[in-house]
This record gives C-alpha cells, sequence and structure tokens, in this order.
C-alpha cells in the first residue's frame, strides 16, 4: 500500500483541515510539536517523505479520540498504522520503551519452533483440554516480571478471569503455545511479524475446536475482532469478558462481604479500544452497578468522551505522557472514588507507573488505587470463584 | 395499419458521447434493425439543425417514428417530441437511448460502451415500433392559489401573485406570519433593521383584499392536480373571536398565567393568551390551552371578564376549510438546529452558551434583554466566541454548509463590537462570505479588530488550568495557520448552529407528494435549470425549505416562483401527461390492490359496477398500478406487454 491508497482508505481527501482533531488530542494537549491534522495535510500536500521519517509519527495512541468526533469522518489511526508500516520498511520504529524487551518476546513467539512455559499460573483456577469456551491470556504471563517493580500484576488479571468464568459454570480451554496477539507490531508498523503471529494463533484455535473466545484484554479483542478477518479466517464467536458476565449478571452471587471493603465508590476509565475501537460502554457499568455496595461515579470525560491512558504499543512513551495519565488521575480522583477501576491490563500498567515514577515539575504526584473490573468482580463473589 | 419507417440520430453530444462511443458504428449497425429506414449521426441533435435534419427526413422519408440516441430523457425527451409534432407526427410516437449518461458517461472502455449503445438503440428500436399516438388533453387552471408558511418567502410570493390581482390563501401554523427573519434585529450584510423592512410587508399581507390569510392553521389534505387542487385547511382554534377582537391586549395584560415564549425561545415569559410579539400579523391574540387556569383547573376566565368586546370564546372548536386552487407554493423554511447532542460544547450545560438564534433574540431592542447584549448574571461579556459551523459539514450531523451562519456571525461580531467592549473571536473553517457584499463586509469586520482564529473548536470547558481561566468558559481548538492548540477564555460562547430541514418535512413532502434530497429539504425539479419547480405539476418551493439561504435568495425563489405561477395562471389551461394506465374493466376483479398503491391517488373503486378505475387527470403513468396488479387488468399506454417484451429482445439480441 503506498501513500495515495492510504489516503483513499482512510477518507483523508476528505479533510476540512479544521484542526478539531488536533485539540481533541490528548496528546497535542501537551506535545505541540504533534498534530494528527498536520500529518495528514503533509501526506495531501506530497510531504509523504518528511511525515515517514518524523518521530512524532509514533506518538498516535490509536485512541480515536480524533476520528470519533471528526466532522469528514477521517480515520486517522488508521493512517497512522498503515504510514508506520511505510515507515519500517524505512528503518523507522519510534522510540521502543522497556529497552525493547517487550518487543523482542512478541518477535520470539513470531517463531515456530519455540516451546513457551506459559502457563504455571493457573493454580486454583479450573480449565479443560476440550471446551467450547477458549481463553485468550494474552501476554499476561510476560508482563508479569517486566511490572513486578511497580506492583501491577497482569497473570493476576487473567487468574481472576478464570475463576470468574469457573463462576458461571465455564470451564475454559486456555493454549499452551498460545501467541501474542501482535496488536503492538501492527500498530508500529511490523506487519510481517503480525501476520505470523495471527497465522499460528489462527491454526491453534481452528485446532482446539473452540466456538468462542473470550478475552480480558481488550487490545487482544480488538485484534481479532477488526485486524485478524483483514489476514487470517477464524471463525469463533469473540467477547470480552465484561460483555459475558453482563449477559450472566443474574447467575452470579455477589458476598455480602468483599475482600476489599475499603473500596465503597470506584469510577470506571474506558480502555480505549474497549470504547471507542468497539463500542462497549455499558457491559462494564451494568457490571459494577450490581455489586453490593459498590458506587460508580463516572468522571467528567467518560463514555466516548474518555480519555486515553497515555501510551500505546509500548512506544514514544515521554514525559506527555506521564501528563496525560497525571490528568486522568486528576480526573478520577476529583470524582471522590477510591479506586479507579478499568478493563485493560496495559491500562493498569500506565497508570501505576505514573505513580511510581516521581516525574517532572510539570506535574505533581498523585496516588490512587487501581484495579481491574475482573478483580473486583472476583472480590466481590461467593466461594465458588475462591474454591 | 400504416407502414411502420423508424429514424435513428446518434447523438456525439460535442464529445461527451463521440469521445467514448463510436458513433459513426452506432449508427452503421441502427440500419440493419427492422424497420429503419434512415440513421444519421450528429454533433448536437439537440440544436436548431439536429432537430431540422429530423424534420426533413419525415418530410422526405415518410418516417413515422423516432429514435435519438442521446442523454436523459429528463433533459431532452420534451424537447424531440416537439420537434416531431411539429413535423406533424404525433409526439409519442418517440423513443429516447440514453447512451450518455448509461454509456459514455459511466465508462472509459470504447469497446464496451459502444456495444452497450447498440444494444440500447436496438432495444428503443423494437419498443418505439409499437408506440401508438396518444392525445393530449388539456384542463383549465384555477386561478387561485395556495401557499403554505408565511415567513419571507411566504409574504414575498403571497404579495406578487396577489398584486397581480389572484386570490392566494396564505396559510401559516403560528399565530403569526414573519417566520424567522421577524426574530432577527438586524440584517446582513447592510445592517438593516428586520422589523423596519418586514413589518411593512407583513401589514401589506394582512390587509390585502386578494390575500386571504389562515393563521395558526395548517393543510391536513391535498387532492386533485395541478389547475385543480382541493386542500383541506384546519384552522386551530384560538379561543378569540377573530370578527370582534380589535387587538387591544388587555386580555393578555389582564391574564395572570405564565408560560415561555416560543418567539424568545425560552429566554422570556409570555402570557398564556398571547400574541407572539408586538406587530403580529394578524393582532389577534391566541389562548394556548396547555397553560390556560381555565383549560387546566376550569376557572379564572380573567381575560373574558376584561375583554369589552365580548371577543373571548372558550366555546370555539376547531374549523375545517376547503379552498380549492390551481397551484401551491410551500415556503415552510427551516429549524434551527439542536446543538446539545454534541455535549463537547456545552450547550444546556453552561448559562452563558448560546445558540445563533437565541443571540438574535438577546440583540434584539424587544427581546429579552431589550437589545443588551448581557450575560445571564446580567453583566456584560469582556470576551465573546462564536464558533463556527455547529452541526453543519460535520458527517455527523449535516454534511452540507448552512451558508448563513458565516455571515450572521460576523453580523454578531459587529453587533457586539458596537455594543460591549468585549473582545470577539470567531473560530472557523473557511470563512464563506459568498454574496454581494458580504466579502466587504467580511473585511470590514477584521478593521473592527475581531479575532479570526482558523479551527474547529473541540471543546468548551469551565475546567481552569491558570488564573486567567478561572471563572471563564474555555474555548479549546488548534489554531491551524499557526499549528498551535489554544486555550482561550471567554465569558459567552455563540454556537454558529446550522440550518435544517423543518422537523415535519417529511409528512408536509407526503401530503403535498413532492420528494426531498438526501439533505431532507425539499427536492427542486433541476438544481440549476429549475429551481423551484417540483416532480409534481403546479406545486413550487421557495425559500430555506428548498436548502439553506440567506434573504435575497429566499426573496428571490419567492418571486421566482410566483412568476411560475402567474405564467399558468395566464396560460389558462395545463396539458396532461397522455401516457397514463387504463384499466381494462373485464379483467379487473375488485382487489382494490391498486387502490392504495397509487401514490397520486388517482385510481378510485366504483362501488356499484364494483371495479377500479384511473382518473387520468391524475395519473402520471409511473406504472405502479401496472406491476401491482394481480388480474393483469392495468395496461399502460406506453408499456405494454408487447413493449416490454420487444424492448428485452432487443437488449439481448
Ligand atoms: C441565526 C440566524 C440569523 C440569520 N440572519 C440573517 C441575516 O442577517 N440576513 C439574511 O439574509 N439571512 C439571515 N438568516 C437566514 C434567514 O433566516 C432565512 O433566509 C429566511 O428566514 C428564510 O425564510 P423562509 O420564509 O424560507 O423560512 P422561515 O423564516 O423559516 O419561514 C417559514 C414559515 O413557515 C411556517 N411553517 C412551517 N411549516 C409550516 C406548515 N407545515 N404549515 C404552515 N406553516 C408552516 C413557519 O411557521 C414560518 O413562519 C439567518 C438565519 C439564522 C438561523
Ligand atoms: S478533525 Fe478530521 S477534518 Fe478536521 S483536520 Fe482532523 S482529520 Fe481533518
Ligand atoms: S488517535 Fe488519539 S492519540 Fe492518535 S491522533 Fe487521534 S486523538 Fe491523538
Ligand atoms: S382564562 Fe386563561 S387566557 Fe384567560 S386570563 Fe385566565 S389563564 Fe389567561
Ligand atoms: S456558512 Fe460558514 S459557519 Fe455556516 S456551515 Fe458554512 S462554513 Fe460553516
Ligand atoms: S400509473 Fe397507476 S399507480 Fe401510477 S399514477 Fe397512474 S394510476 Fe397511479
Amino acid at each position: 500500500m503506498n501513500l495515495e491508497d492510504i489516503i483513499k482508505e482512510t477518507k483523508t481527501y476528505y479533510c476540512l483541515e479544521c484542526g478539531k482533531c488536533t485539540s481533541l488530542c490528548p496528546v497535542s494537549r501537551y506535545n505541540s510539536n504533534f498534530s494528527p491534522r498536520f500529518m495528514l495535510e503533509r501526506a495531501l500536500m506530497g510531504f509523504g517523505d518528511e511525515l515517514i521519517h518524523d518521530r512524532e509519527l509514533f506518538s498516535c495512541l490509536a485512541c480515536y479520540a480524533c476520528s470519533n468526533l471528526c466532522p469528514s469522518d477521517v480515520d486517522y489511526p488508521v493512517f497512522t498504522q498503515k504510514v508506520r508500516n511505510l515507515a519500517s520498511g524505512e528503518g523507522e520504529h519510534g522510540d521502543c520503551a522497556h529497552s525493547g524487551i517487550l518487543f523482542s518476546l512478541m518477535r520470539l513467539m513470531s517463531r515456530s519452533d519455540i516451546r513457551q512455559k506459559r502457563l504455571d499460573w493457573l493454580d486454583g483456577c479450573h480449565t479443560s483440554e476440550k471446551s467450547e469456551v477458549l481463553y485468550f491470556a494474552g501476554c499476561a504471563p510476560y508482563f508479569e516480571p517486566v511490572f513486578e517493580d511497580i506492583e501491577v500484576s497482569p497473570v493476576n488479571i487473567a487468574r481472576n478471569s478464570i475463576k470468574v468464568l469457573n463462576a458461571l459454570g465455564i470451564e475454559p480451554m486456555v493454549l499452551p503455545n498460545e501467541r501474542c496477539c501482535g496488536h503492538d507490531l501492527l500498530w508500529t508498523g511490523d506487519v510481517e511479524t503480525f501476520k505470523k503471529l495471527a497465522q499460528f494463533n489462527a491454526q491453534m484455535i481452528k485446532e482446539s475446536g473452540a466456538k468462542k473466545i473470550v478475552f480480558s484484554c481488550p487490545e487482544g479483542y480488538r485484534t481479532f475482532k477488526i485486524d485478524y478477518p483483514q489476514y487470517v479466517e477464524l471463525d469463533c464467536e469473540l467477547m470480552h469478558i465484561t460483555e459475558l458476565l453482563a449477559q450472566n449478571l443474574s447467575s452470579l452471587s455477589f458476598r455480602a462481604k468483599r475482600s476489599n471493603p475499603e473500596v465503597k465508590r470506584v469510577t470506571y476509565h474506558d480502555p480505549c479500544r474497549l470504547g471507542r475501537h468497539l463500542g462497549i460502554y455499558e457491559p462494564p457499568r451494568e457490571i459494577i452497578r450490581a455489586i453490593p455496595e459498590i458506587k460508580l461515579t463516572e468522571m467528567e470525560h467518560s463514555g466516548d468522551e474518555s480519555i486515553c491512558c497515555g501510551t500505546s504499543a509500548w512506544t514514544n512513551c515521554s514525559s506527555y505522557s506521564k501528563q496525560i495519565r497525571v490528568e486522568r488521575l486528576h480526573e478520577a480522583k476529583a470524582t471522590g472514588a477510591e479506586a479507579l477501576v478499568t478493563a485493560c491490563p496495559k491500562c493498569q500498567i500506565h497508570f501505576k507507573c505514573a505513580m511510581v515514577d516521581k516525574g517532572t515539575e510539570k506535574c505533581t504526584n498523585i496516588e490512587m488505587k487501581v484495579m481491574d473490573i475482573v478483580t473486583l468482580v472476583a472480590d466481590a463473589l461467593g466461594d465458588k470463584s475462591s474454591e | 395499419m400504416e407502414e411502420v419507417k423508424i429514424g435513428i440520430y446518434v447523438c456525439h453530444c460535442g464529445l461527451n458521447i463521440a469521445d467514448i462511443v463510436d458513433v459513426e458504428e452506432v449508427t452503421k449497425y441502427a440500419t440493419t434493425l427492422p424497420a429503419v429506414v434512415v440513421s444519421r449521426n450528429y454533433k448536437f441533435m439537440c440544436s436548431d439543425p439536429g432537430q431540422n435534419m429530423i424534420k426533413e427526413d419525415i418530410k422526405e422519408l415518410g418516417l413515422n417514428r423516432v429514435v435519438v440516441a442521446s442523454c436523459s430523457p429528463l433533459m431532452h425527451e420534451p424537447t424531440f417530441r416537439r420537434t416531431i409534432q411539429e413535423a406533424g407526427v404525433n409526439p409519442y410516437l418517440f423513443e429516447m437511448a440514453n447512451i450518455r449518461e448509461h454509456c459514455s458517461w459511466i465508462t472509459e472502455d470504447h469497446k464496451a460502451a459502444t456495444e452497450k449503445a447498440k444494444a440500447l438503440v436496438s432495444a428503443a428500436v423494437r419498443r418505439v415500433y409499437y408506440h401508438q399516438p396518444l392525445e393530449i388533453k388539456e384542463v383549465p387552471v384555477n386561478p387561485n392559489t395556495l401557499i403554505i408558511g408565511g415567513g419571507i418567502a411566504g409574504i414575498q410570493a403571497a404579495l406578487e401573485i396577489a398584486d397581480s390581482e389572484h386570490k392566494v390563501y396564505l396559510v401559516e401554523r403560528d399565530p403569526s406570519i414573519g417566520g424567522h427573519m421577524i426574530q432577527f434585529d438586524k440584517t446582513f450584510p447592510t445592517l438593516d433593521c428586520s422589523a423596519c423592512i418586514l413589518t411593512p410587508k407583513m401589514t401589506s399581507v394582512g390587509m390585502h383584499p386578494y390575500i386571504e390569510l389562515m393563521t395558526y392553521s395548517e393543510v391536513e389534505e391535498i387532492s386533485g392536480f395541478v389547475g385543480s387542487f382541493k386542500a383541506r385547511i384546519r384552522k386551530k382554534a384560538r379561543y378569540v373571536d377573530e370578527d370582534k377582537c380589535n387587538g387591544c391586549g388587555v386580555c393578555v395584560t389582564k391574564c395572570p398565567w405564565k408560560a415561555n415564549s416560543e418567539f424568545d425561545l425560552g429566554l422570556s415569559e409570555r402570557k398564556a393568551i398571547y400574541t407572539p410579539f408586538a406587530q403580529a400579523v394578524p393582532n389577534i391574540p391566541v389562548i394556548d390551552t396547555e397553560h390556560c387556569a381555565y383549560f387546566l383547573k376550569e376557572k379564572c376566565r380573567a381575560c373574558e371578564k376584561f375583554c369589552e368586546l365580548g371577543a373571548i370564546d372558550f366555546e370555539q372548536v376547531d374549523q375545517i376549510v376547503e379552498v380549492e386552487v390551481g397551484n401551491i407554493i410551500v415556503t415552510t423554511g427551516y429549524d434551527s438546529f439542536d446543538p446539545t447532542p454534541i455535549t463537547q460544547y456545552g450547550y444546556g450545560k453552561f448559562d452563558n452558551v448560546y445558540t445563533g438564534l437565541e443571540f438574535e433574540r438577546i440583540c434584539n431592542a424587544v427581546g429579552p434583554t431589550s437589545g443588551k447584549i448581557v450575560l445571564k448574571d446580567g453583566s456584560e461579556p469582556k470576551s465573546v466566541a462564536i464558533l463556527h459551523c455547529v452541526g453543519s459539514r460535520d458527517e455527523n450531523y449535516h454534511e452540507y454548509c448552512s451558508r448563513v451562519c458565516c455571515m450572521y456571525a460576523l453580523k454578531y461580531s459587529h453587533l457586539i463590537k458596537e455594543r460591549t467592549d468585549a473582545e470577539v473571536y470567531q473560530m472557523y473553517i473557511d470563512m464563506r462570505c459568498f454574496g454581494k457584499g458580504y466579502e466587504e463586509f467580511y473585511k470590514r469586520l477584521s478593521e473592527e479588530g475581531v479575532n479570526f482564529i482558523r479551527g474547529k473548536v473541540a471543546e468548551v470547558t469551565d475546567r481552569a488550568i491558570n488564573e486567567d481561566e478561572q471563572g471563564k468558559l474555555i474555548v479549546c481548538g488548534e489554531d491551524t495557520l499557526l499549528c498551535k492548540t489554544i486555550r482561550v477564555p471567554v465569558d459567552m460562547v455563540i454556537l454558529a448552529t446550522a440550518l435544517e430541514p423543518r422537523s415535519d418535512a417529511a409528512e408536509v413532502a407526503k401530503l403535498l407528494t413532492i420528494t426531498q434530497s438526501a439533505d431532507g429539504f425539499f427536492l427542486e425539479r433541476h438544481p440549476k435549470l429549475d429551481p423551484v419547480a417540483t416532480m409534481t405539476d403546479g406545486v413550487f418551493i421557495a425559500g430555506c425549505c428548498q436548502g439553506p439561504k440567506d434573504i435575497p435568495d429566499a426573496v428571490a425563489q419567492a418571486s421566482a416562483a410566483a412568476t411560475r405561477v402567474l405564467a399558468l395562471i395566464s396560460k389558462g389551461r395545463v396539458e396532461l401527461e397522455a401516457a397514463t394506465a387504463v384499466i381494462d374493466e373485464e379483467k379487473c376483479s375488485g382487489c382494490r390492490i391498486c387502490n392504495l398503491l397509487c401514490p397520486y391517488s388517482a385510481i378510485s373503486f366504483i362501488e356499484d359496477e364494483k371495479v377500479s378505475r384511473i382518473n387520468e387527470a391524475l395519473c402520471k403513468g409511473c406504472g405502479t398500478c401496472v406491476a401491482a396488479c394481480p388480474s393483469a387488468a392495468i395496461t399502460h399506454r406506453q408499456f405494454t406487454m408487447e413493449e416490454i417484451t420487444a424492448e428485452i429482445e432487443g437488449v439481448l439480441v
């Protein structure tokens, strides 16, 4: 795909150059070098080369805040995704966070001959070898050691997800050799490796005989739902765990005493992939409202106006990212909630990181409990879940 | 039957057709078709030499059927029908093959386009073979006219027709005529006082011997056809006797009950008995039964006690009036877009965020603030931002540009500058100052020190991030010329809201059997060449019901519609479509399926004979009934089974 095709596919031709995107963009708010409008304009004016080598090409979070309200319905995030693919062909990759370890892991997983030991965390969970339902654990086992120091446990989210599924009477399959969904590679331009991962996953899932795949990570969900169909064939029903839970709320028996009774009021942060990408706003809220003695208060920006957690695909994480996070945490604090609940492990990582990293003078420090929605549910469930 | 002799004329349409379709080949091919006597091609068949070519062939070769392969029949069928008629051939012995829109304009592939052109010509030839001469009937035109909607467009059209001493029924839904224009203070670009230029016209309407004004009324049913329509009009009960009331207004003063004023868009209150504004025409109040104490609780009747003329009549009921007219002009105008769904702009949430129309009332000397530009708390704003394109040029709302909002935004800037010391910021995508004197007005405003910022606003918030922003509304956007995101703290925000189709436009369209374009406004017959006519003969449109426009354009359209009506009145008769459908009563089983399907209500059921019959004056020949009749009892005079089969055969061979 060349720049011309990308412009066509994303309706960039229709751009009015009105700048609404830039003024909505959480990155542009702090980083004056980044303007989605200006990126598009350069593509339209024939400055493609300049665009491809601009460091800021990798600053977009694909949060869809811009595209959601763009008067001409220009798909800036997909424009970015595709232009990054061109850029990666010219050796551009953006600034990779965490010394690139996460990307190395993803690329390792794209080899056919690796043997993973990715299911050690399963204790206390009931899974089965053959089930119609497959739980897609994603990169949780790999994130675990990397983010230990900021006290995020993605594996705990995975474990709680299975416990909650057990509480619904579902004993899901988990794949011992599952691969990364490829989201971050796709969004940083490495389509080749992304394709390989997609093929491995599709093949394994087909062989497993699963009919339905449940995700606790919105990125995996989006990737399977929107991106995979363009590259691989997969005939399964896809669901985020919050959708499944919301549909089956009546079969959950919440206990009177939760393990974290200090949390009484929470606010919910919509992960971009779940919210604006897939339009899932209500199910998580229904779940929270159903939990006894928990009150949900909304932030100033919620639902389709929610603000991104500040970094995507472990790329171009910067002081601006931190500013976005701190700002968002202030919004959460302002609701009077004791905890910020989200439905994405990466959001949690990013918010916790912003609290641990005693950043620059530009942002005041802020402390707040951040937890995943499945953890909140697992804590509130009767004995079934911890059996 | 006399021997059929067909002539074929292939048009180049300059290069429009000839560039893609091989016209020579098509011409040659046509000679091989049955009954074809002559086949020619020419640069412009619709030109005089082109038409003369046909006429001469008719004379010399004795042609009795003609096929022109050119553009859409919508464009030139009438032209060529007239041509052959002038040469003595019945105009219905004609067929057009559309080799432009259907061939040359849709592909670059010469071969494919030529093949298709040949197929269409072959179909037209086989079809025209079976055409029969049809007789064109004429009916007289009733010289009365119905105008629906009493805004500036309706007023203008009514006066022009009435001034020529032809009767006009002007039906207005509200208690007074005037429309949106009477709500304005000044009008761009000349800044004339709106009331000063409009009220004389309103008074003329009220007093005109040839205008029967029916306010607080709505048209409920229309039947008939061009030349003789019947309209059923509901005159809603005012509970005030129009003949007795002299407009003294004592009842209004004495009425103790209040409601939000529609005219002031809820920015002020009016009484339960009210005239919407001081110069209302007619100056006769109405009682709003939803807020009147008598209608709610059966007590009060203060108005009745104080009215010396005994004009208050609580027993009044809605009246149904039937009128007969020859033509109808629709001038129902527009609605102002409600910006509440754009939550980012805080309309309805912040006190000092206004729509364009609300600000119009705030500026107005007799408006809720007596023309003082003030905030909700009564103080004068130190800064005002005007946000352009709210609800316009936006795929999420209306795709079109509303055309007048850039200009009314400029008008407001001027009024704010004139009456306050406030800084004014205009946040625009493009300044669209298209009309006469408009660009000059824009320049003048630049001189007056208005700040123009190019960029569509993303958000209006009250969350301050520094001292300067405390207590202000902060307008966030990108200055796209400086490539910088900006936050502008202001006291007042005016949303330049879109003009949109009336919420009941679909019903009105159905009532009049006219159509709406994709944007919801009424569709004109041709966007350039027939802008005030509709697809329904005798029904015309003018003003903003056809699309957003300014007053000069609305007035020009109204005059144009009036002229069209006067032309028909002056001719005194209209020709009816001859290519209609006809029911074979022998075959009709009386199932009545066609009765309901006919979009022109042309079919009625004859109870005595238990058969359906088509009123030829009403039938437009659309063919719906023909396809629907389960007994195959209906034939279209120019789409007989024979003709259709021959046409299909023509495409296939
Ligand atoms: C905020 C604002 C400011 C503007 N300022 C200017 C300006 O300064 N200069 C300028 O040139 N233009 C201006 N315009 C444009 C101007 O308002 C229009 O061009 C003009 O009002 C169009 O007149 P109209 O008669 O077509 O429609 P309208 O003014 O809308 O009148 C339509 C009438 O039809 C009636 N009606 C509707 N439906 C029915 C029905 N079913 N049955 C009976 N009656 C019905 C309505 O009650 C109304 O009286 C402005 C527009 C806006 C929104
Ligand atoms: S919001 Fe849309 S139309 Fe406006 S500049 Fe951005 S991409 Fe272009
Ligand atoms: S997707 Fe989000 S981060 Fe990317 S340009 Fe749009 S608003 Fe900015
Ligand atoms: S009867 Fe109704 S309209 Fe008359 S004065 Fe009382 S409230 Fe007003
Ligand atoms: S007239 Fe101006 S403000 Fe109105 S929609 Fe068009 S460009 Fe926008
Ligand atoms: S062809 Fe039939 S359906 Fe169409 S207008 Fe005539 S009578 Fe009505």
